[in-house]
């Protein structure tokens, strides 16, 4: 069981607060999506989270277990896996490469052989299979992304943070990483997932966080928080744009 | 070494044949020898460099200047407190050792162009050091070094280089194609994305800098015990300068393309010394390095892996690139879920 604590985080750059007192808790295998505007600290978070930086005040507890400071290779280690806002496979090696490394990383005495089917079995999962021996930079955009999802997989993470797992991505695309999430999820993996997409993650989160300048505005269902005046407001900052957050302004952009 | 067809076999064998039963030949050109000799040596710094270079992505110019530590150490133990060559290459390789891994531990956070400087700034200082301390160094006029044993022949020093080099090669090959190959290729093409995977970045970025310290170390002290004399000049940026260029002519990326990269420039460099156009006898003197850096340019524009790279991922990348990993994928895919 996931058990994830988040209390009281900051985290400033020169004098740039770029979180301000984050507080909120993961338990189990709940399906979070976090929100915001542009710099609102949503990438500065998972960067707290997973080890890249440490947070100026505050701590973070995994399974019962301080993690703030503790390097980002640790932190694989113990549970929290994550994919990056730009798609940073390891493009001078082949996909199955990319997917032993995390594997390797996690079980110091396996040999590579011992990982094949399990990562035959993702990629065939993430259909991509055919592109096993392949060089990650011979790849698509999209089966970079999927392939990212991949290995992150391959560390069996608890926790699974995804930054813009939907950013530039064709719909059918978006439809196959949906599908990848939700299986995982069903299967007893946590997510947090970041992203602008507003149609998909409002329908695809069990809770919402929203982040504005730093602090955490909102943290509920989807539904509450699509009706919270203070989201509408910070989020939007105009209340006839109310209609984006509910996703009817992308469905007229695509004609629906 | 894992060598996966007869391809791979026929080539490596070929080539070891080749260079063994060399010295039957030219035992009668004992200055060949030596150029050959040389060009060995010139080989595990090269492939070495692939390694920690194109390989783990540590742009390191310290190169020449560690392998200068592991020569001197022996040399100044050699003659001040008479210790074996032997013993004096053991404790230079040690010592490089240890200089490798301060500089592993001071360049951390340093990539690219940084990092560049920060080796170059030191083996600069390492240069001038070796320059104005004459008196413990000799200076300009070098450091002499005892040879390796009383009586020792050209044949036996191009034996022991040779055997140096296909050892190294041998453990290097074996390194890249182990766990720690996969973190440090990891590590080059993403230290961030590598550290969230679970790698402990700083852990083989100071390991792979120990390392290949270790096999320069143990490698100048060899090499210049034949030598006989090192100088100061030997770390100056000129010599590092030409460590890359044989790397990236072979393919810096590839441990062979580079050692073989290197033997072949370092002959055509001694063969460019004088020759013989329609009958014209032209020196070319300093200007056959305008010709290497002709071909440098030419490999930098057209060829980024190398001009052998091609020849050697026919014969063994492609095969290694496939089964290392895993087995062929069955037609079809297989079955399963997530």
């Amino acid at each position: 069981m996931v058990q994830l604590e988040v209390r009281d985080v900051h985290k400033s750059f020169g004098g740039m607060h770029a979180l301000n007192g984050v507080t909120f808790n993961v338990h189990g295998n709940e399906l979070i999506g976090l929100i915001g505007p542009n710099g609102a600290g949503k990438t500065t978070l998972t960067n707290v989270l997973d080890g890249v930086h440490k947070p100026s005040r505050g701590e973070v507890w995994f399974n019962e277990q301080r993690i703030d400071g503790l390097p980002p290779y640790e932190i694989a280690r113990r549970g929290i896996g994550r994919t990056f806002q730009v798609t940073r496979a390891f493009r001078r090696m082949t996909v199955l490469e990319n997917m032993m490394v995390p594997a390797m990383a996690l079980h110091p005495t396996a040999r590579q052989r011992d990982f094949h089917s399990r990562a035959m079995e993702v990629l065939t999962f993430l259909t991509i299979e055919h592109l096993a021996n392949e060089y990650a930079r011979s790849l698509s955009g999209g089966q970079q992304k999927l392939l990212e999802l991949g290995r992150v997989l391959m560390l069996d993470p608890q926790l699974i943070i995804l930054d813009e797992p939907f950013a530039g991505v064709h719909p059918k695309l978006r439809d196959t990483i949906c599908q990848f999430i939700t299986t995982v999820h069903a299967q007893g993996k946590a997510f947090i997932i970041i992203s602008h997409e507003m149609e998909t993650i409002f329908s695809l989160s069990q809770r919402l966080l929203v982040l504005n300048f730093g602090q955490l505005i909102a943290d509920g269902p989807p539904q509450q928080v699509r009706a919270d005046p203070v989201v509408i407001e910070a989020y939007l900052g105009r209340e006839e744009e109310t209609e984006t957050l509910s996703g009817e302004e992308e469905h007229d952009e695509h004609g629906k | 070494m894992i060598l996966r067809n007869y391809r791979q076999w026929m080539a490596t064998g070929l080539l070891i044949a080749l260079f063994v039963f060399a010295p039957l030949y030219l035992n009668q050109y004992p200055y060949q020898m030596a150029v050959i000799t040389g060009a060995f040596f010139y080989a595990i710094l090269a492939s070495s460099w692939s390694l920690l270079a194109g390989t783990a992505g540590q742009f390191s110019f310290a190169h020449m200047a560690l392998m200068a530590i592991g020569a001197y150490t022996s040399g100044l133990l050699g003659r001040d407190l008479g210790t074996s060559p032997l013993t004096g290459i053991l404790l230079g390789t040690l010592l490089a050792g240890i200089v490798g891994l301060i500089i592993g531990l001071l360049c951390l956070r340093l990539r690219g162009a940084y990092l560049a400087l920060f080796t170059i700034a030191f083996s600069e200082i390492l240069r001038i050091f070796l320059l104005t301390e004459y008196n413990y160094t000799d200076g300009s006029n070098g450091l002499k070094l005892a040879p390796l044993y009383a009586g020792i022949t050209a044949r036996a020093e191009y034996y022991i280089t040779l055997a140096l080099l296909l050892g190294t090669l041998a453990f290097m090959y074996w390194l890249i194609n182990s766990r720690f190959g996969l973190f440090i290729r990891a590590m080059r093409e993403d230290e961030d994305a590598a550290a969230a995977m679970g790698v402990n970045v700083v852990r083989y970025k100071v390991l792979i800098f120990v390392i290949t310290s270790l096999i320069i170390g143990l490698a100048g002290g060899v090499f210049y015990h034949q030598v006989g004399i090192i100088t100061p000049n030997t770390i100056e940026l000129l010599q590092m300068s030409l460590i890359v260029a044989m790397a990236v002519i072979g393919g810096m990326e590839n441990l062979f393309g580079a050692a073989i990269g290197a033997i072949i420039s370092r002959i055509a460099l001694e063969l460019l010394r004088e020759i013989n156009i329609l009958g014209l006898h032209v020196e070319l003197g300093a200007w056959r390095y305008a010709a290497f850096g002709l071909v440098l340019i030419f490999t930098l524009r057209f060829a980024q892996n190398g001009l052998l790279y091609p020849i050697i991922d026919r014969l063994f990348l492609r095969q290694i690139r496939q089964a290392t990993v895993a087995k062929r994928i069955p037609k079809g895919g297989q079955n399963g879920s997530a």
